[in-house]
């Protein structure tokens, strides 16, 4: 199908703003009175606070206020309320808020914190699940049997650290495993990591004197920031108010409610003043969301000829102080388990575990990238013991048409076409190295499949507003965190596409406000394009058959008889039998000035069509609603001296059904790649015996630079319609991240004939493998 | 305690009494209200604060305020006074940020280098702006925004 607008080149909006540094971030805005905050925190990972003194801190200068976390009355949290805004009687993690100083200036903040007294007892910590799980190991939380769950999925398990519990069964297993030849067995650990936007967290939070609450922040999810802000403090959800000026970055942790819910505590003792808290980078890998934290045990069953039986897996989610916001990662990852191969049977077992760290949250693509690191590690070491090419093995066992995944959704071509997305990687990256080794390099290549689905909640949904103006241009009013992705881009284009007018006539609203954008859930799983772009194509149908209504008692024609073509409304048999859109968007203007029609201003929502939760007997259902699938290959070369890895080359193929906006398509795919990178060579949040953070500055934890870009990159899109889609389109923005690492260590094993099963896989890992191995080549004595 | 400077910031003089520890960032950003150069890690490591000084450029998050008494300092405000710069345009033209919160540093770490070697080649680029740090874009197009407007003029 031709289209006139989407699938071209487009112009952002507010890209202007962006580039000339006139964009407003929140640090950017200061109100009247505003106060700043600064918070104190712990000595321990994980100890009982005894008391706390802050009289001398109340007479220290330009202090208004000093907060500590006794009038807390109950925890919050969205399904499992387990959280608190700052410690009560215990703390958890290192980063946890113990007390904050409010005063006129953050400067004066800062200097009281020293003077507040805190007496602890220690308790013993632990930052992995395994440890938290063992046997004697002391409770994080003592009472989680008091906690509220929205439903028995997210249930803890009380005199133990086990938060989270979540089964899938499919078929039988045992059967499974005696039909195989080949059983290949391991564990794998994805470590954690940080989101790290370039933007720290902050937030402004203003109690007005009437007791209704603003909130000025960095999130995507302004409307959950609404909901948890107004329950917590036992308010109407209305009295809430929810401003997100520009973000710098997201990548998952300013997803979920993050220092909203403190602020605006804090901010509670100052009725009347607004309140910053600006979080420093530290602060920032410290006190916010970590994501990743998996183990993951896996066992797979094979037929000698590469077909695949049985799959048995356990997963441990090292969850952090709160269990809440990771709950639904380790649950997607119990459901990804099997990537995108199709399993006739599958017993998929995790936990999520209370642990001494920052709390998990969502990172760009949230529990697959986890899961599908172990699955496609294994099917390599699964391709060597049936001495088979990697590459068949794979295509052998693709969730294709008709077939099912491990939860039981059932494939159909229109979900995507992962053998095209495998032949494009193969042509750019062909599976042999032509040379293996020179003097100072060892080469490989390695390859693996991808697969995710938004895995939002059941009733998740994105609103579109569309005004129509007098002079025929359009408003377009959405509650989407537009954090660099192009999500605005994208709305323009598709509202283009479906109002049949250019882009340059439609302008999209960039200031959320949940006092006038329509509801949206959160701005997460990559599905805007498929959510979004499906709310504004109703809403635009809604409109026009207004307009048509419209016209029809103008031209004096039954609506179903006109035709809407971006500016007029005519009689489709005959064409000069109009009215300008403009002339009707408001209803019509008779000669005398009485004034007949409807004003056109409509909204509509979207959701994902028939996404269930999982049945509480055997974990299965459809729970993704909607997927996208791709492959991925690279290759290595590594430096014999140093065991530094190098990507020459890197391909990503996305079977995206359509892709709306390239520039951004390919942009998403160039970040996505090298973010990946960077969980598999650099980056991870590590954590000292005592729970401190060992690395929480960008010296230490290492972000992708320029250096470590591939010499290479090649992206495809395939396109596939999507049954449901937008103009047949899927989601895209986390995807290229998820074949990343699995690829790598599949290059390294190609390159150096070892499996590593941990990422990241440092240069001094490499290097220690490479001496072992006697791979290495010293400098020739001068 | 407190010292009064002057400097002249976009081509404006300015005259302000600052704390000897008082970082020039958060004079610009919270006391004069120049908001482009932006608060990123606070210790010189991301560039997201980078401004001019004298033409170089610098963190503006580790450099202290009393510093720039009688210098020059140059911010995304100065350079932009007869609309968007060249830079600015190439970066529109190659989707070379996302977000924008790295982007005034970013370009004005290369208004730097190209106002010094206006045809830098390809690993000048990369070396100029390996500093500045970005989480969206992967760096791509980044350079060939800043390729782009070397092979001109």
């Amino acid at each position: 199908m031709e289209y006139k607008y989407i699938g071209k080149d487009a112009k952002r909006p507010s890209a202007v703003e962006r580039i000339t540094g006139k964009a407003i971030f929140v640090d950017d805005i200061r109100l009247p009175g505003m106060l700043y905050a600064k918070i104190l925190y712990p000595k321990y990972a994980h100890a009982k606070i005894l008391s706390i003194d802050t009289s001398e801190a109340e007479k220290m200068p330009g202090v208004v206020k000093v907060v500590t976390g006794k009038n807390i009355k109950h925890p919050f949290g969205d399904c499992l309320h387990d959280r608190l805004p700052m410690a009560v009687d215990k703390v958890r993690y290192i980063g946890e808020p113990v007390a904050a100083v409010i005063a006129d200036t953050e400067r004066h903040a800062r200097a009281a914190l020293s003077k507040i007294k805190v007496e602890y007892e220690p308790l013993p910590v632990y930052t992995d699940a395994l440890d938290a799980m063992k046997k004697d190991a002391v409770l994080i939380h003592e009472h989680s049997e008091k906690y509220f769950y929205v439903t028995p999925l997210y249930k803890p398990t009380p005199g133990t650290n086990i938060a989270i519990t979540y089964e899938i069964k499919k078929g039988d297993v045992k059967k499974g495993f005696k039909e195989a030849d080949v059983v290949v067995e391991d564990e794998f650990n994805f470590h954690h990591m940080s989101s790290v936007a370039i933007e720290p967290h902050a937030t402004i939070a203003l109690h007005h004197l009437d007791g209704t609450v603003e909130i000025w922040t960095a999130n995507v999810g302004p409307f959950a920031v609404r909901e948890q802000v107004a329950e917590f403090f036992g308010k109407n959800i209305s009295d809430v108010r929810v401003h997100i000026p520009h973000i710098g970055g997201c990548f998952g942790y300013k997803s979920d409610p993050g220092i909203e819910p403190l602020v605006a505590y804090i901010a509670s003792f100052v009725p009347g003043r607004p309140v910053k808290l600006r979080l420093t980078r530290k602060e920032d890998f410290t006190s916010t969301f970590i994501g990743r934290g998996i183990r993951a045990r896996v066992k797979v069953g094979a037929t000698k000829d590469g077909k695949l039986t049985a799959l048995e897996e356990t997963l441990y989610l090292s969850t952090g102080a709160y269990a809440d916001t990771g709950s639904n990662i380790l649950i997607v990852a119990v459901q990804t388990s099997g990537g995108v191969y199709y399993f006739p049977n599958a017993h998929v077992k995790g936990y999520s575990v209370y642990t001494n760290t920052p709390p998990v949250g969502a990172l760009r693509a949230y529990g697959h990238p986890e899961a599908e690191f172990a699955i496609e590690r294994i099917m390599d070491m699964l391709a060597r013991k049936l001495d088979m090419s990697p590459i068949e093995l794979r295509k052998k066992n693709y969730i294709t048409d008709g077939k099912t995944n491990v939860v039981g959704e059932k494939f159909k071509k229109s979900d995507g076409d992962l053998f095209k997305c495998t032949e494009s990687v193969l042509e750019a990256i062909p599976p042999k190295v032509e040379v293996k080794e020179d003097e100072n390099y060892l080469y490989g290549v390695g390859y693996a499949g991808l697969i995710k689905a938004p895995k939002a909640a059941t009733f998740a949904s994105k609103g579109c507003h569309i005004k129509f103006n007098v002079d025929g241009t359009v408003s377009l009013n959405m509650a989407g965190g537009d954090v660099g992705q192009g999500l605005w881009t994208v709305a323009r284009q598709i509202a283009a596409e479906a109002l049949k007018m250019p882009p340059e006539k439609i302008k999209v609203y960039n200031e959320i406000d949940t006092q006038y954008s329509p509801w949206e859930w959160q701005t997460v799983g990559s599905m805007f394009t498929f959510q979004g772009g499906n709310a504004i194509i109703r809403a635009a149908n809604k409109a026009i058959d207004a307009l048509k209504r419209n016209a029809s008692l103008v031209l004096k024609r039954d609506p179903d008889m006109l035709e809407y073509d971006g500016e007029y409304v005519y009689d489709r048999s005959y064409p000069d039998v109009k009215v300008a859109v403009k002339d009707i968007c408001r209803g019509y203007v008779t000669e005398d000035g009485t004034t007949i029609g409807e004003v056109v201003d409509v909204t509509s929502y979207f959701r994902l069509p028939g996404v269930q939760g999982p049945d509480p007997e055997t974990g299965m259902g459809r729970t993704g609603g909607s997927y996208t699938m791709g492959f991925q290959g690279c290759k290595v070369k590594i430096d014999k001296r140093t065991g530094k890895v190098y990507i020459d080359h890197f391909a990503t193929s996305i079977d995206v059904g359509k892709v709306i906006f390239p520039k951004g398509a390919e942009a998403q795919v160039l970040g996505g790649v090298l973010m990946g990178i960077g969980e598999t060579l650099m980056e991870e949040v590590r954590f000292k015996e005592n729970g401190e953070i060992a690395n929480p500055d960008l010296i230490r934890y290492k972000l992708p630079r320029i250096e470590d870009l591939p010499g290479k990159q090649t992206v495809k899109f395939i396109e596939t319609p999507d049954a449901v889609g937008p103009f047949g389109a899927r989601g895209l923005g986390e995807h290229p991240m998820i074949g990343v690492a699995p690829a790598i260590l599949n290059a390294i094993y190609d390159a150096i004939g070892y499996d590593f099963k941990e990422v990241p896989v440092t240069q001094d890992m490499v290097k220690k493998v490479l001496e072992e191995k006697g791979l290495t080549v010293k400098d020739k004595e001068e | 305690m407190k010292r009064e400077i002057k400097f002249t910031l976009n081509g404006d003089p300015v005259k302000i009494e600052v704390m000897p520890n008082e970082k020039l960032l958060d004079v610009l950003r919270d006391r004069l209200g120049v908001k482009s150069p932006k608060h990123g890690c606070g210790r010189g490591e991301c560039g997201a604060c980078t401004v001019l000084l004298n033409g170089k450029s610098i963190r503006s998050c580790i450099t202290l305020a009393i510093e720039v008494d009688g210098q020059e300092i140059t911010t995304l405000e100065g350079l932009e006074k007869n609309g968007m710069t060249e830079l600015q345009k190439s970066f529109l033209q190659h989707n070379s940020f996302q977000c924008g919160f790295c982007a005034p540093g970013m370009t004005l770490t290369a208004t730097e280098l190209l106002k010094k070697n206006p045809h830098p080649d390809e690993e000048e680029i990369r070396e100029a702006i390996a500093g500045n740090l970005c989480r969206c874009t992967g760096y791509k197009n980044i350079i060939d925004a800043i390729v782009d407007v070397s092979k001109k003029g």
